[in-house]
């Protein structure tokens, strides 16, 4: 998954700063606009059209959702949900949800809203709602016997139902209700275009696409009230520009700060704060059983070799300038407790790479490069235009890989050539040999399991991995609604991942965030400080 | 009738040659490949469903030539289609975005063509002197110079004087009339520059060009020998007659300038239509891109037609 | 070929270097282009250091060692420059040759034949006058992938239009002279004549023209790599830029990185406008009016594909 979605973890939230308790804090000033500079941009404010993160941190402030995670606890917290249970067969989901509450225009928002917006998707699935389809997986049907309380039916108990809740942005049925013609075909026309009907923390009042959207406090917020006046989300296309008006004091902070930039913003004054992030560069093996040529690197011998031979801590020096970490597991540390910690990185030995080839019967021929099974050790590494980072680390890699008579060439393609040249011919997966790219993985860890599944063929897999013994792992985390038995079988999977080596992790990156002295209380995440895991960031933002 | 034929002739000529490109760019983009369909259901709660309601609603799943007719058909009503991207009809989306470049582009030109001309007569005038050295020697620097570079470069020397990014500042709330215009000339003060400079090189030196071959006529050196003053014979003589390339060029290049535009829009986080092009084609938007080169191929044919037009108005020599 | 015609050619040829060592803009442009491609081709020998090797810290700052410093790799800055040179040189002259092949054949075709050939070719010309070129090379370098072999054919097949319009031009005019008809007459075929007397007569001109072009393919050249669309694994002085402004060498105060390797295409250019615009100027009679050097300048890709009226 690609650089458009980061959806993920609230987990290390570590507050960007000392958290000011309430509005009544310490010196705290209430009021002001808030400036939020980002390279990044919002596609559409239509939650059946966008797909870009943005799009969805906006509908986090604007929209009620259940849930939210938690800050603290790296759990759920409640949003327009206040409590909910489960049915002993894990099949039922009660929630109860605020009493009183209203859209942005006086209209009631009650259980009957979250009521129509589930059945609503789940109803047009295959149609208008189907880019919400992944979120609402087994329900059969939702409820609202009253105002307060939704009750959700399930076809079978799922391991990860307040997860997908999380990412499910409730919207107004009496706006909404009217776009439902066409078999839900007209969910997608409607532009929804500010001034949003929404019942967030915020009401977006102005937006311009590529530039600018504007948010204003909601006073009839159900939760906790910002004390901004004004959010701005104000969008550049380079991060120059992005950079230069921060320090020209247009804006007051800035999400996704160029490593190279750190040195310079630190020194004119600006705080920087620098998280544990979720997005993971990798070295893709393709790893598909029936892979016709190159067979030997379906070996995890070789795939260790070459694991080996990359060097972590120098690709984390100079592509991230020490604003990532050497990475290990396909799920993240930054998720917290789903991180496998005996999954740890391979360390750097191109002594040891050598001697396991040398091992192999790879002998060197003419110009220092391997031969195996009689055809040179050669490949082709694809990698996506797009991924900023790819080229200096792709000629760290190439050199070392050199070094133990590896030879590789870089084939660059923009992102949608590139997924076409890795799954070729036609979703098999018989092709390519190497490439690189990233994952941004989310906090539930199912989706990131899911993309090595042999179901994802043609779908989410970019490494044609495809295992038995590892499709049934998933499906029993899947269905597994004891979180602790869950956890124990998603570590189970990432030591398994760890010795076949679809992926070798290469480093993840630190979401690093700037801002202004004057401004205390931005809450950074794996996802930046504007991102869809919480109201939390924007609503305790504030001037000191 | 010498003028009916010959313009007849040239709005025909105009309007196959706008069907050829239509074809032609409609066959491009489909030939890429990649999809929006891959592209777009790259988001984790995608599933299949998703990927086939988006080959469906788009008529990916149509064939190349059904899709053809249909796009003919939607054209022939003036309809452009819908974005694949953010849904929104294509014309709506352009629209913005060109609103956007135009006023940038047009500050630019001006500049360009009143610098460029001033410095372009004084050149031709003062032939043979340092002043002519020193105006075509810097032009030609400004017209070597990499567009994108040339912007970087003013990026560095303006920064913290003038906004180097977007187009107003989006959180002057309820400015004054003053405030907002002083605010956006601000804004659009560096990317109209770059463009600025760089087509004043190329008018300079047009501009001379043309200037020189017209003061050697024979009328100039008659006029010259009559003893008219300089500033006369340049203004009512040589300018005058120098006016036709000058202008046919200029409405030649203006054509290219949108499409060109976007190296600018790239320094300066200008959201116009050159950045609308760029990120349609990693996209995979097939309607915007269509939409978007028929617009520019439009522009092109039409400046090109009044260019041709023109030279024929003020050139009584062409029969053709 | 007929002793006319050898003469004639030797006499442009001739025309040729004298222009260059005549005027001073010239002989400076000549002096500057020759200078930037011996460091480009000695590159691989002369560089002081590897342009894959790091040698210091990102951003390293101008020092004794390093003069104008290092990239967003540690990579120094000297040895970039002249690799950069060599691959844009090396772009400029391969698009060119392209676009000569094409815009020659179509010119010498069209013009020495005439009628219905001259017609459907020049309409095949103004067809690719009127697409908007950028747009079209981001397409085409963003759809088959960004290689330094695609980006080559890519400019080449955008840029032949100038080229064949001024030959078209100049044939004609060599088409009607005396020994070309005399040749004809004799029984000559086209081929023979084209290759033998049409091609010598239009061949200094198209070397003009030659040299324009390269200053407008390391252009275009420099704008993909600018829009992410250049070959990663190949330093051009575009992708020089490109990797700098990615890494927001300018907010790191890094200007070492981005402000020498545009200045040295835009030498590159300049040099190459220099030369190219001189030797037109003595070689076209058409531009040669009376004692003036009244010349055509190319639009550059910004405004136009490369050729003026």
């Amino acid at each position: 998954m690609r650089r458009r979605w980061t959806a993920g973890v609230v987990a290390a939230c570590a507050a960007v700063s000392v958290f000011a308790a309430a509005a009544s804090g310490t010196g705290a000033k209430a009021g002001g606009t808030f400036r939020l500079g980002t390279s990044s941009r919002i596609d559409s404010l239509n939650p059946y059209v966008a797909f870009n993160q943005d799009a969805y941190s906006t509908f986090e402030y604007i929209y009620p959702f259940l849930v939210q995670y938690d800050r603290a606890n790296r759990g759920f917290a409640p949003d327009f949900a206040r409590s909910w249970s489960t049915s002993k067969d894990g099949k039922t989901w009660t929630f109860k949800t605020v009493a009183g509450a209203k859209w942005s225009d006086g209209q009631p928002l009650t259980a009957a809203d979250a009521a129509w917006t589930i059945n609503t998707d789940v109803k047009y699935k295959s149609g208008g709602a189907a880019n919400a389809a992944g979120l609402i997986a087994h329900i059969t049907r939702a409820d609202a016997p009253d105002a307060t309380t939704l009750v959700v039916h399930y076809s079978a108990p799922v391991g990860n139902v307040l997860g997908q809740f999380q990412q499910l942005a409730i919207l107004p049925q009496h706006i909404w209700s009217k776009y439902t013609a066409h078999k839900g075909a007209d969910l997608k026309t409607f532009a929804n275009n500010a001034p949003v009907v929404g019942a967030g923390p915020f009401n977006l009042v102005k937006f311009q696409k590529d530039q600018i959207a504007l948010f204003q406090r909601n006073d009839s917020f159900y939760g906790p009230k910002p004390q901004i006046d004004e959010f701005g989300l104000q969008m550049f296309s380079n991060d120059d520009a992005l950079v230069a008006a921060l320090k020209a004091h247009q804006l007051d902070a800035i999400e996704s700060v160029p490593a190279t930039a750190i040195k310079t913003l630190r020194s004119s004054g600006f705080t920087i704060s620098d998280v544990p992030g979720v997005d993971q560069t990798d070295f893709i093996v393709n790893s598909n059983p029936k892979k016709p040529k190159h067979r030997e690197l379906l070996d995890p011998r070789v795939k260790t070799a070459f694991d080996h031979a990359i060097d972590r801590a120098q690709i984390v020096r100079v592509v991230f300038l020490g604003t990532a970490k050497p990475a290990a597991s396909i799920i993240p540390a930054a998720t917290g407790s789903w991180y496998n910690p005996a999954v740890k990185p391979t360390s750097f030995d191109l002594a040891q790479a050598n001697r396991i080839l040398d091992g192999l019967g790879f002998k060197r021929g003419s110009g220092g490069i391997r031969v195996a099974n009689g055809q040179k050790m050669s490949y082709t590494v694809i990698t996506p235009t797009d991924l900023a980072s790819v080229n200096r680390t792709f000629q760290i890699i190439q050199a070392d890989f050199r070094k133990i008579g590896v030879q590789l060439t870089q084939r660059a393609l923009d992102s949608s050539t590139a997924f076409d040249a890795i799954t070729a011919p036609n979703g098999k997966y018989l092709n390519f040999d190497l490439a690189m790219w990233d994952w941004v993985a989310l906090i539930d860890p199912d989706f990131m399991l899911s993309v090595v599944t042999c179901g994802q063929y043609n779908g989410w897999s970019d490494s044609g991995f495809c295992d038995k013994r590892y499709d049934a792992l998933y499906s029993k985390q899947q269905l597994t609604p004891n979180q602790a038995k869950r956890r124990a079988v998603v570590w189970q999977m990432q030591a398994y991942l760890q010795a076949k080596k679809p992926y070798l992790w290469i480093a993840t990156e630190d979401s690093v965030t700037a801002y202004a002295p004057s401004w205390a209380g931005l809450v950074n995440s794996p996802q930046g400080p504007f991102n869809s895991l919480s109201k939390v960031s924007l609503t305790s933002v504030h001037q000191t | 009738m010498r003028g009916a034929d010959y313009v007849i002739k040239r709005v025909g000529f105009a309007i196959v040659t706008v069907f050829v490109a239509v074809t032609i760019n409609f066959a491009l983009f489909r030939l890429a490949p990649g999809s929006a369909i891959t592209d777009l259901s790259r988001v984790p709660h995608a599933t299949p469903e998703l990927r086939l309601a988006l080959k469906k609603q788009f008529g990916l799943d149509k064939s190349k030539g059904e899709q053809y007719v249909i796009y003919l058909g939607q054209l022939a009503r003036g309809n452009l289609g819908v974005s694949f991207a953010n849904e929104q009809p294509v014309w709506s989306n352009l629209r913005t975005a060109l609103v956007n470049t135009l006023p940038m582009v047009f500050l630019g030109t001006i500049f360009s063509i009143v610098i460029g001309t001033l410095t372009g007569v004084i050149a031709a005038w003062r032939r043979g002197t340092p002043v002519e050295a020193a105006t075509v020697t810097t032009a030609l620097g400004f017209y070597s110079m990499p567009t994108h570079w040339l912007g970087l470069m003013l990026v560095i020397i303006f920064a913290g004087v003038l906004p180097t990014g977007g187009m107003t500042n989006e959180f002057l709330l309820n400015p004054s009339f003053w405030t907002h215009v002083k605010d956006l000339a601000s804004h659009i003060a560096l990317p109209s520059l770059t463009l600025g400079l760089v087509l004043y090189g190329e008018y300079t030196l047009i501009v001379r060009s043309a200037m020189l071959e017209t003061l050697g006529e024979d009328y100039i050196l008659t006029a010259r020998a009559k003893g008219l003053r300089p500033w006369r014979i340049v203004r009512q003589h040589a300018l005058r007659n120098a006016m036709l390339p000058i202008v046919t060029l200029i409405a030649l290049s203006l054509g290219y300038i949108v499409a060109g535009a976007i190296l600018i829009e790239t320094v300066f986080s200008w959201p116009g239509i050159g950045r609308a092009v760029y990120e349609a084609v990693l996209q995979r938007d097939y309607p915007m891109l269509q939409g978007a080169f028929l617009l520019l191929t439009i522009s092109v044919v039409f400046f090109n037609l009044v260019a041709d037009l023109l030279y024929f108005k003020l050139d009584p020599r062409i029969t053709e | 070929m007929s002793e006319v015609a050898v003469e004639a050619a030797a006499a442009r040829g001739g025309v040729m270097w004298s222009t260059i060592r005549r005027q001073p803009s010239a002989t400076i442009g000549a002096t500057v282009l020759v200078v930037i491609a011996v460091a480009a081709i000695l590159a691989p020998w002369i560089a002081p250091y590897g342009v894959h090797t790091q040698v210091g810290p990102v951003f390293g700052q101008p020092s004794w060692s390093h003069p104008l410093g290092l990239d967003d790799g540690g990579i120094d800055m000297v040895t970039l420059l002249m690799w950069g040179a060599r691959i844009s040189l090396v772009v400029g002259f391969a698009a060119t040759l392209v676009s000569m092949a094409i815009g020659g054949s179509v010119g010498v075709l069209a013009g020495y034949f005439g009628g219905r050939t001259d017609t459907v070719l020049m309409r095949i010309t103004d067809y690719f006058i009127v697409i908007p070129d950028v747009p079209l090379m981001i397409v085409v370098a963003a759809i088959w992938g960004p290689s330094l072999f695609h980006i080559v054919i890519v400019i080449g097949i955008l840029l032949w239009t100038g080229t064949a319009r001024v030959l078209r031009a100049q044939v004609k005019s060599v088409r009607e002279r005396v020994y070309v008809k005399r040749a004809r007459a004799l029984g000559a075929g086209h081929t023979r004549i084209i290759l033998r007397h049409v091609l010598p007569q239009v061949a200094p001109l198209l070397i003009a023209n030659t040299v324009l072009t390269v200053a407008v393919a390391i252009f275009d050249e420099t704008a993909l790599s600018f829009l992410g669309l250049g070959d990663p694994s190949r330093t051009s002085l575009g992708k020089v830029i490109e990797n700098a402004f990615q890494r927001a060498a300018i907010s790191s105060g890094a200007w070492w990185a981005i402000v020498p390797p545009g200045a040295l295409v835009a030498l590159i250019i300049l040099a190459c406008s220099l030369v190219g615009g001189a030797l037109e100027d003595s070689l076209n009679p058409r531009l040669r009016v009376a004692h003036l050097s009244a010349r055509t300048f190319r639009l550059r890709p910004l405004v136009g594909r490369g050729d003026a009226l």
